[in-house]
């Protein structure tokens, strides 16, 4: 008799344990979004629609992953969304008006987006001010430097095919499903973040960071020195990211990636990495990705009107959020 | 007298015009519990803080077992053999008991990795659990457990036993028993004991002198930034030490004490 409790108890416990774990609580989050969403219009999973919404996902996602890491660390940065208009813009200023080959114009660029990242992080760990404020401040900076030099005005189209042009943005066509090369750079950095932040000494120190700063610290972990790549990660990847979209659809807008930086941080705390950090999931935010892109998709075709459309992604999300800490909520008290 | 394993000359610290410490100066021989006190500003923490690397100190010498030593970051006291238990602040709570045993000295595979090497999680735990076992609180405890499910006991427990891990020469404890309840309060002093008989020096900040009569060999006091006595456990009492964290009179303590 007891032995059939003692099971009892430990399979309660072992779903306890599972329904706690935020990821899987978004994983099944994410398969009742996608269920709904293909009931409610059959279209939502045509090769084209999911042809359409994986062209987008790497871009939004390889921002998301730096993010996750990021925010463990317990900082945040409101800067990538301009540094993803800015980092094209540079490339393409140089290679289109200044005539620099494409090849040094994207390292220029990628220069640039390393300092940025570099000033947000020096000026959040030497000087001690919030990284809302120093990044909103970045954000504006950065988003202002783009459309200045830019005169406000999109960059002419660059069409000239070459090597980078095809490793950054090249297509390919698998059975129905028109793909980009970028989806590659979203899987590939994403086992990247998910071993730097789970199995590396690294990690340990980034968790650590988040939860514990003094405490990191008063183990030598050199927190500050952590937390600067961090930032100039972020900024590396969302000008990649920017630099994907922009020879992807040919064009670098100075208005490009507006509001990413809210949408990203969205991705990865529905994927349940704390806000607070000391927390983070890299599962959690591909999980985050994927359920973003696909509600502002889906909503779209089952025909919620546009000006109602951010009503919708923002009440989503928050139903999801409210999910999550229900669930994890029920999880952790034992 | 045995040998001495920790010396500091003449400590001084600033922070901005406050002078946190004018002039520390102690020693700790092997195999000692020392107990620390001073009221609150007395500068104790503050040259804890030196000691740890945590704020390296602005002037004065420090020497390790007769040699000279330079702290000026925690990691540089960690490799000198000091373990620092901080209030309250010694581990993540977000992260296993195990990460935290082995946080900033993670055991690693292919090690040329650098920070990106990866940790060896089988000699992690294994690790893990054989020094649970050790310092005797194997039975309740996963090495996978946050430690944010531990209590306050457990957490202090997980915390000395990582620095008694490491055969630290001094270990610092910053007020340990704060927020303890009363059980957990005897576990940490019997850790204090253990860890005096392994041969660990033992410096033990308190507010509580009870505790120190319990565990401490010697007491040193400090007032406004510098010591003002060093004292046996056995040549004085409960009111002397009190009058001398006042820097009062003993008799006129004690008379006070009578009038109230």
């Amino acid at each position: 008799m007891a032995t059939v409790t003692e099971r009892l108890e430990e399979r309660r416990n072992w779903w306890q344990g599972l329904s706690a774990s935020p990821q899987v609580t978004s994983l099944i989050i994410l398969a009742v979004v996608l269920a709904g969403f293909s009931i409610a219009n059959p279209n939502f999973l045509s090769p084209l629609n999911i042809s359409n919404m994986m062209a987008f996902l790497p871009e939004l996602g390889i921002m998301a992953l730096a993010m996750t890491l990021l925010l463990t660390a317990g900082e945040f940065d409101l800067s990538v969304g301009a540094v993803f208009a800015l980092g094209p813009v540079i490339v393409m200023l140089l290679a289109q008006q200044a005539g620099i080959d494409i090849g040094f114009a994207l390292l220029v660029g990628l220069a640039v987006c390393i300092a940025i990242g570099a000033v947000n992080g020096v000026i959040v760990t030497k000087i001690g001010i919030s990284s809302f404020l120093v990044t909103l401040s970045m954000l504006l900076i950065v988003r202002g430097t783009a459309l200045y030099v830019t005169q406000g005005f999109p960059l002419k189209s660059w069409n000239e095919p070459g090597i980078f042009v095809s490793l950054l943005a090249g297509s390919f066509q698998l059975g129905p499903f028109k793909l980009y090369v970028s989806l590659y750079w979203f899987i590939g950095l994403t086992l990247i973040a998910a071993y730097i932040l789970n199995w590396s000494k690294l990690g340990n120190w980034i968790s650590a960071i988040g939860s514990n700063r003094n405490a990191a610290i008063a183990r030598g972990v050199p927190a500050d020195a952590v937390k600067i790549g961090l930032f100039i990660a972020a900024s590396v990847l969302s000008g990649l990211a920017g630099m994907i979209s922009a020879f992807r659809i040919s064009a670098a807008s100075p208005v490009a990636g507006t509001g990413y930086e809210l949408e990203v941080i969205a991705m990865v705390v529905v994927g349940g990495t704390a806000l607070t950090g000391g927390y983070g999931t890299i599962l959690g935010t591909v999980v985050g990705a994927f359920m973003l892109r696909a509600i502002r998709n889906g909503i779209v075709l089952i025909g919620v009107p546009g000006l109602a459309f951010n009503i919708f992604v923002g009440a989503l999300i928050l139903v999801m959020l409210v999910l999550h800490a229900m669930l994890s909520k029920r999880g952790a008290r034992r | 007298m045995s040998v001495e394993v920790l010396r500091l000359e003449g400590i001084r610290k600033s922070f901005g015009s406050v002078k946190a410490l004018k002039s520390a100066s102690m020693t700790l021989r092997e195999g000692e519990v020392v107990a620390l006190l001073g009221d609150n500003g007395a500068g104790k923490s503050t040259l804890i803080k030196a000691i740890s690397g945590v704020h390296p100190a602005d002037g004065g010498a420090i020497y390790v077992r007769g040699e000279k030593a330079t702290i000026r970051s925690a990691r540089d006291a960690i490799e000198l053999g000091i373990e620092t238990i901080h209030q309250d602040t010694s581990l993540a709570p977000d992260l296993s008991i195990a990460r935290n045993l082995f946080l900033g000295r993670e055991p690693v595979k292919l090690p040329f990795l650098g920070v990106f090497a990866p940790i060896d999680f089988p000699l992690l735990r294994q690790a893990a659990s054989t020094l649970l076992k050790r310092v005797g609180i194997s039975k309740k405890l996963d090495a996978d457990a946050a430690v944010n499910t531990l209590s306050g006991g457990e957490r202090q427990s997980i915390a000395i036993s990582r620095a008694m891990q490491f055969a630290a020469k001094v270990i610092i404890l910053d007020e340990p028993t704060n927020n303890l309840g009363v059980e957990e309060t005897h576990g940490v002093l019997r850790f204090v004991k253990e860890m005096r008989a392994a041969g660990h020096t033992v410096l033990f900040i308190t507010h509580n002198i009870h505790h120190v009569f319990q565990v401490a060999d010697r007491i040193i006091v400090m007032r406004r930034g510098e010591v003002v006595a060093e004292q046996t456990v056995g040549d004085t009492d409960l009111l002397s030490v009190e009058a001398l964290i006042m820097g009062v009179d003993a008799a006129t303590l004690a008379e006070q004490a009578k009038v109230h």
